[in-house]
């Protein structure tokens, strides 16, 4: 089993997703795939429930039914009656730990450093030493453009730096699959263009990125594959090229009508 | 003048009671009341609501009344506590309630995507409370806090009733011996002097903790 996905380079595997608030169907079977390597845009109206779907890749949510694999093993699985069960604490942690996450709302920690910021998870998680992570952490911080900001608290930055520290951060964990939930959505315009150029630059790095966005131009530009979610289902996806130049549904061509 | 003197230093000794029981209440209140808050908040029912009946029965009632409880009940059922003891306990466990709800509320305070972030950054539930959210609810509940020092000092006069002879006893003895007031605007003075410190304190609390919002 394990062979046969690392041979077919699958990373993250969903099935048949459920999730309900209350009577609410939120996600309503989500089957998705994501690959090694490949940088997937989900785009959507508001409501579609393509956050709460990232949401429940990490376990941010609970989801009702269906099954989450990662690297092959199964987060949640699903039982006879198609109730989704979760591997002990443990295994989760382990699993989870390959992910690394970045929030509308950066959600930095606002009494710590841009630099204790990075250095926090690695330090407390992963049990490693200051002295031995600091070139590393240092590294990253030149990486988004942030070096001369490291002693700064986050509310000396504005947003898009905030929002490049928190890249940052996750990046820290060194993490297999980076899930971004609407990443700009809370900057001002000419912000986003610096937290979308990280973005791309991790990109053609080849890292695995799960990305929930308004942003259309970077969907186009820098992802493998775009999704289109409305009302708790995936209804169309694709290579970016042919889904923007000739989407197939209805409900597709109305959303990019409105975004465009 | 060398009647004041003579005042002042009997007064002294008084205060030496008072800071006592305020110090040692507050030394021990305080992380009572943050292990009570964390409780209160526990996803373990029992616990919480077992919390929830401490912090009413603490708030619900006068201090007075819990100090005669402390000292002149519980010897009925062969617990006999030393004055300074009685008045110990009775204070610290009711001001850890105290403490403990505004701990509470400072904790409940702290933004959801706190956690999210540390539990997506692989931080257990302890390691989210003691490094990111403790630490900033500290600087939200120093306000409250400081509030309940405050009356803490005031407080510490009610060992009174157990013939303890702290700051306002000592005045009160001295004025019922001399007829003559003075005492009283000492002790005033002392405590003013006791609360402008506090008040020095904390001020300088608030701004260390204050240094990473602007």
């Amino acid at each position: 089993m394990e062979n046969m996905i690392c041979e077919d380079n699958v990373i993250l595997r969903i099935h048949q997703l459920h999730k309900h608030f209350g009577s609410l169907q939120v996600l309503k079977g989500i089957d998705l795939e994501v690959h090694k390597g490949e940088v997937v845009a989900v785009i959507g109206p508001s409501g579609s429930g393509k956050s709460t779907m990232l949401r429940c890749l990490n376990r941010l949510e609970i989801i009702d039914g269906g099954s989450i694999e990662i690297k092959g093993e199964f987060l949640a699985s699903e039982n006879e009656v198609g109730r989704a069960t979760y591997a002990s604490t443990a295994k989760a942690r382990e699993l989870l730990s390959c992910m690394g996450m970045v929030f509308q709302q950066f959600n930095l920690f606002p009494h710590m450093t841009v630099l204790e910021n990075l250095l926090e998870a690695p330090i407390q998680v992963k049990k490693r030493n200051k002295d031995e992570i600091l070139p590393e952490v240092e590294e990253l911080l030149r990486k988004v453009g942030l070096f001369d900001k490291r002693d700064a608290y986050p509310s000396r930055l504005s947003g898009g730096q905030q929002q490049r520290v928190a890249i940052a951060r996750a990046l820290a964990m060194k993490p297999d699959i980076m899930l971004f939930d609407e990443p700009t959505s809370a900057l001002d315009p000419e912000l986003t263009g610096e937290v979308l150029k990280t973005m791309r630059a991790l990109a053609l790095e080849h890292m695995t990125m799960v990305v929930v966005t308004h942003e259309m131009a970077f969907a186009r530009e820098a992802a493998n594959r775009v999704i289109f979610m409305a009302d708790g289902n995936i209804i169309e996806q694709g290579a970016p090229q042919p889904f923007f130049a000739a989407p197939k549904e209805e409900r597709t061509i109305a959303f990019l009508k409105n975004m465009l | 003048m060398e009647k004041l003197m003579e005042t002042v230093l009997l007064m002294l000794e008084g205060t030496q009671i008072t800071l006592e029981i305020f110090f040692i209440t507050l030394i021990m209140a305080l992380p009572l009341g943050l292990m009570a808050s964390l409780a209160r908040i526990s996803q373990l029912k029992p616990l919480s609501l077992l919390m929830e009946f401490y912090i009413w029965i603490m708030r619900g009632t006068p201090l007075m009344l819990q100090l005669l409880f402390v000292y002149f009940a519980l010897p009925m059922i062969g617990i006999r506590l030393p004055d300074i003891a009685a008045a110990l306990l009775s204070f610290t466990l009711n001001y850890a309630a105290y403490f403990a709800e505004i701990f509470r509320a400072g904790i409940q305070s702290i933004d959801r995507g706190q956690y999210e972030a540390a539990k997506t950054l692989g931080m257990t539930y302890g390691q989210t409370m003691r490094r990111i959210v403790i630490p900033q609810m500290i600087r939200r509940v120093l306000p409250p806090i400081s509030n309940e020092t405050i009356n803490l000092v005031k407080d510490t006069s009610l060992v009174y009733i157990l013939a303890m002879n702290d700051l306002l006893r000592v005045a009160r003895t001295i004025v019922q011996r001399e007829f003559d007031m003075t005492p009283f605007m000492v002790a005033a003075v002392f405590y003013l002097a006791m609360t402008f410190v506090l008040t020095w304190i904390f001020k300088k609390l608030e701004a260390h903790y204050g240094k990473y919002d602007m």
